[in-house]
């Protein structure tokens, strides 16, 4: 999860770069302390929800674990996060990355909202920083709703949720003074649904061997169609641009520029924070390229019906629930999980799979024998890395790389 | 009252539960009675019992290490969970023929899918999606009361399905009934430790409710009944305690934990654990016309919950501090697992609420296994010194 540095070296890529950086300037996000500064209304979340209503209502929103990436991992104050947290006295073994926003949280360094948003998914850790932001005594006068996600994932079940949701549009409306409009809300969604479209047609290029583009392209895609741009055209350009260019490269049967492919692997995870220090070396000493990350990877995303209201939430419930990755694989059966990793394994002609098993992931953690059998049955070598993808103190990049090169030499893919 | 004046029902319901075996589940499984393993106190045992089962809580009793478990379950995950499971892997759960697991914790809810994929010897296993969240105060419960009371009915068809057994309305309010008066007999076990000088201690508490999910609950509520008899009628223990502790966090299991704190004058008078007072505090309504319903409503709403449950912070705050109150309590010990993030996070707002309100507070990482006391007992000792020994 860490905006790569270098990138595909390619003209086309670099300016595609450049853009994304524009476009993530001029985003919610982007524009936070321009909000705070002029008082405009802010919604906040745990989670990234239902993108799509903020951009129809031009309401700006931001949730909170994406903070800790953002105003802490991403400017080199990430361990001074986590050690903040851990002197607060909460779980010692909690993701870094949400004691980097409970930590911004409790320290009064967000943006106060006026609305604030929570759904029972996806880890134990969201639940806690849920109990944070309900909790904190200087929002004690916001708004809040809580929604509770199904575990089952049946079409009961996800109007369970939808219709929940739901009633978050009247407090959005009264506590930013903003009106909601259902015509927009289907416009937004019809362009949201272009840009998913064109994140999986995205995704299916990177089958090709050699593979065109790095992994991280994949989830600065899913910055683009779901964090930075959802539902606005200029991002669906975007996306539209980085498909063509990818296209052409497919075509052309072009690798990554300066790299010989010799071992295919996906990081079955985030993106470490430390990615610049591992992904380029492997790359150099083994020719080993990654394909794919968790969020890179999109199974078919859940259209959004827009024929009613109703549809439409009960579709953010789906996208949410069996769309949205990490949440799609946490919040499932492990053989969801594990299907996933094969999946990719398989469509993405992957030599090996590793398993970052980030320390916040309890639920992949005990899933790795059903991992490890459905692999066996493919024959795919796969490697349970054990690490901190946010904080890099927990197991450094050099160790890391020490143990994937063991782990290529013994599973006879050196070459 | 020394040990060897314990009442013989007290001692009968200790042993129930020093093993996962006991003579009392014996009988029930020699004559052909079926038991239901279930992992948490939200998934109502009132629907095992009106099916003819005898529902059992899962624990770790008497595992030793997790080395079969370890093939499923990371170091990364929660102990209970990992010995638990290696208990059901070495065949110590044979006397199972259900395992209910719910979608808790990130831990616990992989049981399932580890449970199916070992396999396990229960020919029923079943994930029960239970709710995650209170709710909001704008909205109110009552849409999860109802998607809850949907999940419980889907298991109950589940169960009729599977075993050939009717769960019948009648049944179910048979089964609320028996398991309030289990409720009230283990209110009046806690009432015992009013005294200044607790007439049980917490191990043998927590042993005594321990047994109540492992036991039919007839012979149980019979057995407490008769311990709380005599219990209640013997004469006051002279002395007092050094201090009166509450202790909060996941179930404990291993009585060594408790004597501890009883080695250093501490008495634990009582708790917000999984097997603990939370679980007593509230009654299923029995007059409701539709008994899931009001199940689904305890679960949901009355019962004080545990910090998996997203909105649940401040209703803890509030039992926690009726509960420092009634019992008079000097102290706070937050304890759990390393890896447990549920309650290892809640403990971040607990001890500012417990600071703000000026109630002594020591959080303690433990072992599912007590295998340390030398350094605990020294943390123990300095925190007795901060709490002035109200009781
Ligand atoms: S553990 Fe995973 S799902 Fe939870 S906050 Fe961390 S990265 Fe997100
Ligand atoms: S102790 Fe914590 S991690 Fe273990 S089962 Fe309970 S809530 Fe889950």
């Amino acid at each position: 999860m860490t905006l790569p540095a270098a990138s595909q070296p390619a003209d086309a890529y670099a300016q595609l770069k450049s853009e994304f950086g524009s476009m993530t300037a001029a985003s919610f996000q982007g524009r936070m302390a321009e909000y705070v500064a002029s008082g405009t209304p802010i919604v906040a979340g745990t989670d990234d929800f239902f993108p799509e209503l903020f951009t129809a209502m031009e309401v700006p929103f931001y949730f909170v674990v994406r903070q800790g990436l953002e105003l802490a991992f991403h400017v080199g104050k990430g361990p001074e996060a986590v050690d903040g947290y851990n002197e607060l006295g909460g779980s010692s073994s909690l993701c870094s990355l949400q004691k980097a926003a409970a930590y911004l949280l409790m320290k009064g360094r967000l943006p106060k909202p006026s609305a604030i948003v929570m759904t029972s998914t996806s880890c134990d850790g969201q639940t806690a920083v849920n109990e944070m932001m309900a909790n904190y005594a200087p929002w004690s006068d916001v708004p809040k709703m809580s929604f509770d996600a199904s575990f089952e994932k049946d079409e009961a079940s996800m109007e369970y949720l939808g219709k929940q949701w739901m009633r978050f549009i009247p407090l959005v409306e009264k506590a930013t003074g903003r009106k909601f409009d259902l015509d927009r809300l289907k416009e937004v969604c019809e362009e949201s649904n272009r840009q998913t479209r064109l994140l999986f047609d995205f995704q299916e290029l990177r089958r090709a061997v050699p593979s065109p583009v790095r992994a991280e392209w994949g989830f600065l895609a899913y910055m683009a169609a779901r964090w930075s741009g959802c539902g606005r055209p200029l991002a669906t350009a975007w996306l539209q641009r980085l498909f063509d260019t990818t296209e052409r490269r497919v075509r052309d049967g072009k690798g990554i520029d300066g790299v010989e492919e010799k071992i295919r692997y996906a990081w079955f995870d985030i993106l470490p924070c430390w990615s610049d220090q591992l992904f380029p070396r492997l790359e150099r000493e083994l020719g080993a390229v990654n394909l794919m990350d968790l969020y890179g990877y999109s199974a078919p995303w859940p259209v959004i019906d827009t024929s009613t209201l109703e549809t439409i939430f009960t579709s953010f419930a789906k996208r949410f629930l069996i769309g949205n990755p990490m949440t799609r694989q946490i919040f499932a059966l492990s053989t969801v999980y594990g299907g996933d990793a094969v999946h990719i394994a398989k469509n993405f002609k992957c030599d090996a799979i590793l398993m970052p098993s980030h320390v916040g992931h309890k639920d992949g953690a005990a899933s790795h024998r059903v991992v490890h059998d459905l692999f066996r049955e493919i024959g795919v070598p796969f490697l349970v890395v054990g690490c901190d993808v946010f904080d890099e103190r927990y197991m450094t990049s050099d160790v890391v790389f020490n143990k994937i090169e063991a782990f290529f030499d013994t599973s006879g893919l050196r070459r | 009252m020394s040990d060897s004046i314990r009442p013989a029902a007290l001692k009968a319901l200790l042993t129930a539960a020093a093993s996962l075996r006991n003579p009392e589940l014996d009988a029930w499984t020699s004559a052909g009675g079926r038991v239901i393993g279930y992992y948490c106190p939200f998934i109502p045992e009132e629907l095992f019992l009106a099916g003819g089962f005898l529902p059992f809580r899962m624990r770790g009793t008497g595992s030793t290490d997790t080395d079969q478990a370890d093939a499923f379950f990371d170091h990364l995950n929660c102990p209970f969970v990992r010995h638990s499971f290696d208990l059901a892997l070495r065949g110590d759960y044979s006397f199972l023929q259900g395992l209910v697991v719910g979608t808790g914790c990130d831990h616990l809810r992989r049981i399932y899918d580890n449970a199916l994929h070992a396999p396990l010897e229960a020919s029923f296993v079943y994930l029960l999606d239970h709710p995650r969240t209170m709710g909001s105060e704008e909205e109110g419960a009552e849409p999860i009361v109802r998607y809850y009371r949907e999940q419980l009915s889907k298991l109950k068809e589940a169960l009729e399905n599977h075993f050939g057994v009717a769960v019948t309305v009648p049944a179910l309010r048979a089964a609320i009934s028996l398991c309030n008066e289990t409720r009230r007999l283990q209110r009046r076990l806690y009432d015992l430790s009013v005294a200044p000088a607790p007439k049980v201690s917490a191990s043998e508490r927590a042993a005594v409710m321990m047994a109540g999910a492992s036991m039919p609950k007839e012979r149980y509520n019979a057995l407490l009944s008769e311990a709380l008899k005599e219990l209640e009628t013997a004469p006051e223990t002279p002395g007092k305690a050094l201090a009166r502790l509450m202790i909060v966090g996941p179930a404990i299991e291993d009585p060594a934990f408790y004597e501890v704190f009883e080695e250093q004058g501490a008495a634990i008078v009582v708790d917000d654990t999984c097997f603990g007072a939370r679980t007593v505090q509230a009654l299923v309504d029995e007059e409701a016309p539709d008994p899931l319903t009001a199940l689904a409503k305890y679960q949901v709403v009355d019962m004080p919950f545990c910090p998996k449950i997203g909105g649940s912070h401040a209703h803890r705050l509030r039992f926690i501090q009726e509960m420092v109150a009634r019992y008079r309590v000097d102290g706070v010990i937050a304890q759990g697992y390393v890896s447990c993030d549920a309650w290892g996070c809640s403990y971040a707002l607990l001890r500012e609420a417990m600071q703000e309100a000026g109630i002594p507070y020591l959080r303690v990482e433990r072992e599912y296994i007590h295998s340390e006391s030398g350094q605990l007992s020294t943390r123990i000792q300095a925190f007795l010194e901060t709490t002035g020994g109200r009781g």
